[in-house]
């Protein structure tokens, strides 16, 4: 009996040892592979000749990340420790990890490694074939002092609030509209819904050309013109710079100087792009108030009609207040996907007329990849991590608003 | 069903009740569906018109509704696009075609089996991994970017099918989904199979996975959607003409193309017909999944 325990504490004890030796070893594959060195040929040529360059250039962060490696390593060790002499438990815990190892194994390596990497080196100098080298905040300042960088703040604050309130109305409206009863309703559902399944690419392209000066947008301006008997004369939609604000404060005679950019408002040319962004999105969205409204009890519009309510006192009474939940869902996707829009810029504009159309994660990707300068892989890093908080900041506090809001009810 | 016919009988009381403005708002709604379908259609209706135009027309002013001639040269033309170095037009379908079956078979195989491990076994810190999961859910796309870009440069995995494959293996949206879809499914019969003596494989296998069916087609057709129509990263890591997807290979056509037009609509309308006929098959299973993914999380 006696031996018998001893035995089975012996086998639990090797198991334990096994577990954190696997473990560790994972891990630290992971932060030798995320080590920050530089990437030219002839460090990457040979596993050794890398390890190699670890060593002499990137000992700080292998040190670091091996100890957090270490850490979770011993937490694992304990857990197969105590689980291993019931065979139930065994089995459970290896079946469990068993079938999440494809997941650990991904996110471990491509976003929880990279994301450290990533935070090192936004606080160093890093063109990629260059050792990396500990600047401190300077790439922060660098890009708080950068007016490009401002700009592309600004731009994208415009587009996310714009956006967002537009698209999240529209798409309410249309819920709404679809879900009154009627026939055919598949048939809308799926057409509405078209537009959302498409690439951004094709979108945006598709976009460009009836924004062009002989396109099908000026072709409807000058046929509205023409009822009214104007004349009208075709607008370089995408190229031009101008200002929503600066637009209306020149109708009047006045003038915003460059130097006061910022209140210029949003230009003409990134309008045209939030315009092709609500269409593209605005669906998405449709969707999942449809599915909300359909979870809506009828019996609540039916005691409402019955008390006298209207459709219009009946929307802001009762749905409305019961979409709260997915409102506050719709805002926070939309902003997150509107502060990190990259493809439309990319394609239709490349960050112009004069910076208006340029955001954040157009500047990631030109600074990273050296497209405008040297490569800088630090400073862009560190404008992707600026641009995280921001997000993240916003997300929150679209949250505690709306939420509190509720309380009401 | 009962509330559907306790809709319709709503209905028709009020049909009855007051015709005339009954019939006059049921007009003006179906109108205003018609023009509001009219919007979301005619994009890509002037630009499929749009690939017949010959070069002069497509960018002459005033701009004509239908084509003068109905060139169909240009969409051999594009078909038959040769960059060099392997980057010809069959060559970037295939890429796109490829990539985007294969990220959705392997994102069902990995979402399933993670989800299945947080739906159904219990093992010391599945909530712990749980919870991390929703928090990298968090993590903006913008941060990732660079660093996987050198370490897949470091990996030598660049202008590899490797650089996208690897890390579509799993994607946290798509596990969280099935994990809730997997907690509807009743436990009696993986009790059955369990007293039968069946490995937590097998019951993954062959109890959940064929109920899941509908669930796993839904996550199938959004990564397969998500992985056409993705831009970004393909841009970075698949970057030699032969390894391009058609995204990119579009982007390349507005400067390669200049002012043909007509040109890189045809390239628009050949990126954008395969999701929108997978999307008229199987549109019932697309909304449920965006619903899904949206009502329930």
């Amino acid at each position: 009996m006696q031996a018998q325990k001893s035995s089975v504490q012996g086998e639990a004890n090797l198991a334990a040892i096994g577990a954190f030796v696997l473990i560790f070893a994972i891990l630290f594959t992971i932060a030798l592979m995320n080590a920050p060195v530089k990437a030219t040929a002839q460090v990457t040529e040979t596993l050794g000749s890398y390890l190699r360059e670890v060593r002499t250039t990137a000992l700080p962060f292998v040190a670091i990340v091996g100890l957090l490696a270490v850490g979770v390593a011993v937490a694992a060790a304990v857990v197969v420790r105590r689980e291993w002499p019931d065979l139930t438990r065994r089995r459970a815990l290896i079946a469990g990890y068993s079938f999440l190892a494809p997941y650990l194994l991904v996110t471990l390596t491509f976003t929880v490694g990279v994301i450290l990497f990533a935070l090192y080196i936004a606080f160093t100098k890093y063109e990629i074939y260059t050792e990396p080298t500990f600047v401190g905040l300077d790439n922060f300042a660098k890009a708080l002092k950068s007016k490009q960088f401002l700009q592309s703040l600004h731009n994208v604050l415009w587009y996310a609030v714009i956006v967002t309130v537009a698209q999240t109305t529209i798409a309410i409206a249309l819920a709404v509209l679809l879900n009154s009863p009627m026939r055919f309703k598949q048939f809308f559902r799926t057409v509405f819904y078209a537009p959302s399944v498409t690439s951004s690419v094709v979108i945006t392209l598709i976009f460009v050309w009836l924004y062009l000066k002989t396109g099908y947008v000026n072709l409807l301006f000058s046929k509205v013109w023409e009822l009214f008997g104007l004349h009208y004369k075709a607008i370089d939609w995408l190229g031009n710079p101008k200002g929503l604000i600066q637009l209306i404060v020149e109708l009047f005679g006045g003038k915003i100087p460059s130097q006061q950019w910022y209140l210029r408002g949003p230009s003409v040319a990134w309008c045209c792009l939030m315009v092709q962004n609500i269409f593209t999105t605005a669906p998405t969205f449709m969707i999942m108030f449809l599915a909300a409204l359909q979870d809506i009890n009828p019996s609540l519009y039916e005691a409402a009609s019955i008390d006298g309510a209207n459709g219009w006192q009946q929307f802001w009474k009762i749905t409305l207040p019961l979409l709260r939940p997915i409102v506050v869902l719709v805002l926070v996707l939309s902003t997150i996907g509107t502060l990190q829009i990259f493809d439309q810029v990319y394609l239709a504009t490349a960050g112009g007329p004069l910076d208006t159309t340029v955001t954040p994660v157009y500047l990631v990707y030109t600074e990273a990849l050296g497209k405008q300068g040297p490569i800088q892989m630090g400073y862009a890093s560190a404008i992707a991590f600026i641009l995280a908080i921001l997000i993240f900041f916003f997300t929150f506090i679209q949250r505690r608003v709306i939420e509190r809001g509720a309380e009401q009810y | 069903m009962s509330v559907a016919t306790q809709a319709m009988s709503r209905v028709k009381s009020r049909a009855e009740g007051r015709p005339a403005s009954y019939y006059a708002g049921l007009v003006l709604r179906y109108l205003a569906l018609i023009a509001i379908g009219l919007v979301m259609f005619i994009p890509f209706i002037l630009a499929f018109l749009g690939s017949f135009k010959t070069d002069a027309e497509i960018i002459a002013w005033p701009p004509r509704f239908l084509p003068t001639t109905w060139l169909t040269q240009n969409w051999v033309k594009v078909w038959q696009t040769d960059l060099g170095e392997g980057g010809t037009f069959p060559r970037w379908l295939f890429n796109t075609a490829f990539l985007s079956v294969a990220i959705a078979v392997l994102e069902v195989i990995g979402c399933s089996m993670a989800a299945y491990a947080f739906a159904r076994l219990r093992f010391p810190g599945r909530n712990l991994v749980f919870n991390f999961m929703l928090g990298t859910m968090m993590i903006p796309g913008a941060v990732t970017l660079i660093p996987a870009f050198v370490l897949m440069s470091k990996l030598k995995l660049l202008n590899t099918y490797w650089s996208l494959l690897l890390p579509g293996i799993v994607s946290a949206g798509a596990i969280f989904m099935l994990t809730q879809f997997f907690k509807t499914i009743p436990r009696d019969l993986e009790e059955a199979a369990h007293i039968d003596g069946a490995s937590q494989f097998q019951i993954y296998k062959d109890v959940i996975l064929p109920l899941a069916r509908p669930a796993l087609l839904t996550v199938f057709i959004l990564q397969f959607q998500a992985m056409w129509n993705n831009f970004l990263t393909p841009l970075l890591y698949l970057d030699a003409p032969r390894m391009w997807v058609l995204n990119v290979a579009l982007s390349v056509f507005k400067q390669q193309y200049k002012a043909q037009w007509n040109l890189t609509l045809v390239g628009a309308v050949f990126n954008a017909v395969p999701v929108l006929v997978l999307f008229f098959f199987f549109s019932k299973y697309y909304i449920e999944g965006v619903a899904y993914t949206g009502v329930k999380g």
